[in-house]
């Protein structure tokens, strides 16, 4: 707590050395401002905009004194009331700067924050499943940049670090990805880590982006509303009915925008420490997934897509949850790409496919429809429920993964490691057990995948069931290896303390000195 | 440790084959029985209102189907219910295996759960007030998944404890990480 040991930022030193017990680190001072601009800026506008009304309404007659008396209020009150601001905001500001201390050790970073409600965060390093480099446009004007520490809670607390210098922000994310890694420290300087290299992939250019934006789920939706627009004008004659239709045209407007500005300069690359996604035209941001933290993919594909052969996969990560800040992009792996860049980012998230022909066992599951490449898809007797897609319904499992399949128009595609299992149901409503069907469900973390096979029929049903229980307690023992680059020692063996003791009598939490365990 | 049952569990087309489930304790019948009743009765009192307002003739606009239908139709309900409660939890079932614990239920809408012992993140044992007159627990295990809705209720307290013990040890030795 002493104020000696708090050092201010260092710029200085190339690597990054981990801190100790009592080395502390503050935020830039700019943060607060950064984050709180929104606040200042519209007490500016108020106070500004009032006092320039006053200049005009009350005239300008040369005489400083009548000016003050027309504005209804002396230039003293006003001085005083902008003084006080701020003041206030000065103060706010300085002690939520002074009060946000952090700290990263070779286990743990470590927050703190709060000025009347203090908050001690802790999360374990090796515990990490993501972390973003955000920059909102503020923060890039200023060159800052915040940093987010996912860990798996279902995207309810990410630990963040808003704001520091860009180049810091990568120096901690290189330092914890690192640490997590468990990749064996230089013997000559213990402590000292340095950013992983890195190797680009692919890159969206922005056409492409823009295409996507408008052959997508919005441009769908518009059709509809203008197809509706003139149904409504051509029954009812009264032309003015299309006013109700300019709301809905500025929210399809603002989809286009978010969707176009979010993932703008989209760019993939990957490093030792996992997958790196760029994105975003005025707020970037930089996000690394570590290896074997992908708990699902899925790959989709609308109707207008499919005259491009464009596809959006889609992942789950357990930090990310259903989170949708940033435009829920976050839950993105690649926004619009052709089947030879999906192949290639399956292959960085995902490098063992577990069969000899990946490209044709993910076509014929991109594809469908039928039974070619071992997928198993619904019986006969489903096509009184799915007269369309029974032949598309399908899974294949191969030995590492378990494969979806589902739909027509809009096409799906669903892929769960085994060892990413989570728990399995099956489902059966009265109609389903006339017909001989069944639904299997596999629960995977929190995020936009949420992997089903519709309408198999009973057989097949409870041989998956009984056979992805296995291959998943198979595939958990083989897979325990948290730390990716740690070296090999046989079947990592947690300590007793790593994880949240799996015996709780009950759900809450205390807020302060929260250990995130997974 | 299940109870001795002397009437078949329901079974459905769906249940794993070779797996001997367990059932829940029958007091759970006599749980569900009032807990339902005392909100059918709830709903009773409340769609009855216009049919007293009606009989005493303060509110005599009021249209007689409507009058006699709502409350007919909630004691219908009610009873529908009280007939297949029994069954209902005749057909909750739980089985221990090596590495995972299924859990069975349904008359009509059939559903079986499994959870890997690796995957639990924690245990949760509860106890209402009614539960804890007739001696009862509930038991909800939770993975990293949201959609893991496993819940067991009408263990005997001691069968919940035993379970909760069973399965904090069984997921201490097949831990994995997520």
């Amino acid at each position: 707590m002493n104020a000696d040991m708090v050092q201010e930022q260092s710029g200085a030193s190339v690597g990054f050395h981990t801190d100790d017990e009592h080395t502390w680190h503050r935020v830039h001072p700019v943060s607060p401002l950064v984050r709180g601009w929104v606040a200042v800026a519209a007490v500016v506008f108020i106070f500004g905009r009032n006092s320039l009304e006053s200049v005009f309404s009350g005239g300008w007659d040369g005489n400083p004194g009548s000016l003050a008396q027309t504005a209804g209020a002396p230039a003293l009150v006003i001085l005083a009331v902008v003084g006080a601001a701020v003041v206030i905001f000065g103060l706010a500001f300085f002690l939520s700067w002074r009060f946000t201390r952090y700290q990263v050790t070779d286990e743990h970073v470590h927050i703190n924050s709060g000025v009347v409600f203090r908050q001690q965060r802790r999360a374990r390093i090796d515990r990490v499943q993501a972390i973003d480099v955000v920059q909102p446009l503020v923060a890039r004007v200023f060159g800052l940049a915040e940093l987010k520490f996912e860990v798996a809670d279902g995207g309810k607390s990410a630990l963040k670090l808003s704001f520091l210098k860009l180049g810091e922000a990568q120096r901690l994310r290189a330092a914890i990805l690192a640490r997590a890694s468990g990749a064996v420290a230089d013997p000559a300087s213990p402590g000292q880590v340095h950013e992983a290299p890195e190797t680009h992939v692919l890159a969206l250019k922005p056409g492409r982006i823009i295409a996507a934006a408008f052959l997508g789920s919005t441009t769908i939706f518009a059709l509809c509303v203008v197809v509706a627009g003139v149904v409504a004008v051509r029954w009812s004659g009264e032309p003015a009915i299309l006013v109700a239709g300019v709301p809905i045209f500025i929210g399809i407007g603002a989809g286009y925008w978010k969707a176009i500005t979010g993932d703008f300069n989209f760019r993939v690359a990957v490093s030792p420490d996992g997958v790196r996604l760029y994105y975003g035209m005025l707020e970037t941001r930089a996000q690394t997934i570590p290896p074997g933290r992908v708990q699902a993919v899925g790959i989709s594909q609308g109707p207008l897509w499919r005259l491009l052969g464009w596809y959006r996969v889609h992942i789950n990560v357990a930090g990310y949850g259903a989170d949708s800040s940033g435009h829920g992009s976050r839950t993105v792996l690649l926004p619009v790409g052709t089947l030879d860049e999906v192949m290639a980012v399956l292959g960085l998230v995902f490098p063992d496919p577990g069969v000899e022909n990946p490209f044709a066992v993910f076509i014929a599951g991109l594809r469908g429809p039928g039974n070619a490449e071992g997928f198993v898809h619904s019986p006969r007797s489903a096509r009184w429920i799915d007269p369309l897609a029974w032949r598309h319904n399908a899974f294949r499992a191969t030995d590492t993964a378990l494969l979806c399949r589902h739909g027509v128009i809009f096409r799906n595609l669903q892929v769960v490691p085994h060892e990413r299992t989570q728990s399995l149901r099956l489902r059966q409503g009265p109609l389903m057990a006339a017909l001989g069907l069944v639904d299997f469900e596999l629960h995977s973390t929190a995020g936009p995948v949420r992997p089903l096979v519709h309408h198999l029929s009973v057989e097949n049903g409870k041989q998956l069931f009984a056979e992805q229980a296995a291959r998943a307690a198979t595939a958990r023992r083989i897979h325990r290896k948290e730390k990716w680059l740690a070296p090999d020692a046989g079947p990592v063996i947690e300590p007793a303390t790593a994880v949240i003791d799996p015996v709780q009598t009950s759900q809450q939490q205390p807020t302060q000195e929260q250990d995130h365990g997974d | 440790m299940g109870r001795k049952n002397l009437r078949r569990q329901h079974s459905s087309a769906i249940d794993p084959g070779d797996v001997v489930f367990l059932r829940v304790s029958e007091k759970l019948i006599t749980a569900r029985f009032i807990e339902r009743g005392l909100t059918g009765l709830i709903f009773l009192a409340i769609t009855i209102v216009p049919l007293v307002l009606r009989l005493t003739g303060v509110w005599s606009g009021y249209p007689a189907w409507l009058a006699w239908g709502l409350p007919a139709v909630v004691v219908l309900s009610i009873m529908w219910e009280m007939i297949l409660i029994p069954r209902q939890v005749r057909a909750i079932g739980y089985a221990e295996r090596d590495d995972d614990l299924l859990i069975r239920g349904g008359i009509m809408f059939h559903r079986v759960m499994v959870v890997p012992y690796g995957r639990m993140q924690y245990v949760d044992v509860t106890m209402g007030p009614l539960e804890r007159m007739l001696g009862l627990s509930t038991i909800h295990l939770h993975t990293a998944s949201p959609g893991t809705n496993a819940m067991l209720n009408g263990l005997p307290a001691a069968e919940a404890a035993r379970l909760r013990e069973q399965l904090s040890a069984r997921g201490e030795a097949k831990l994995a990480g997520l």
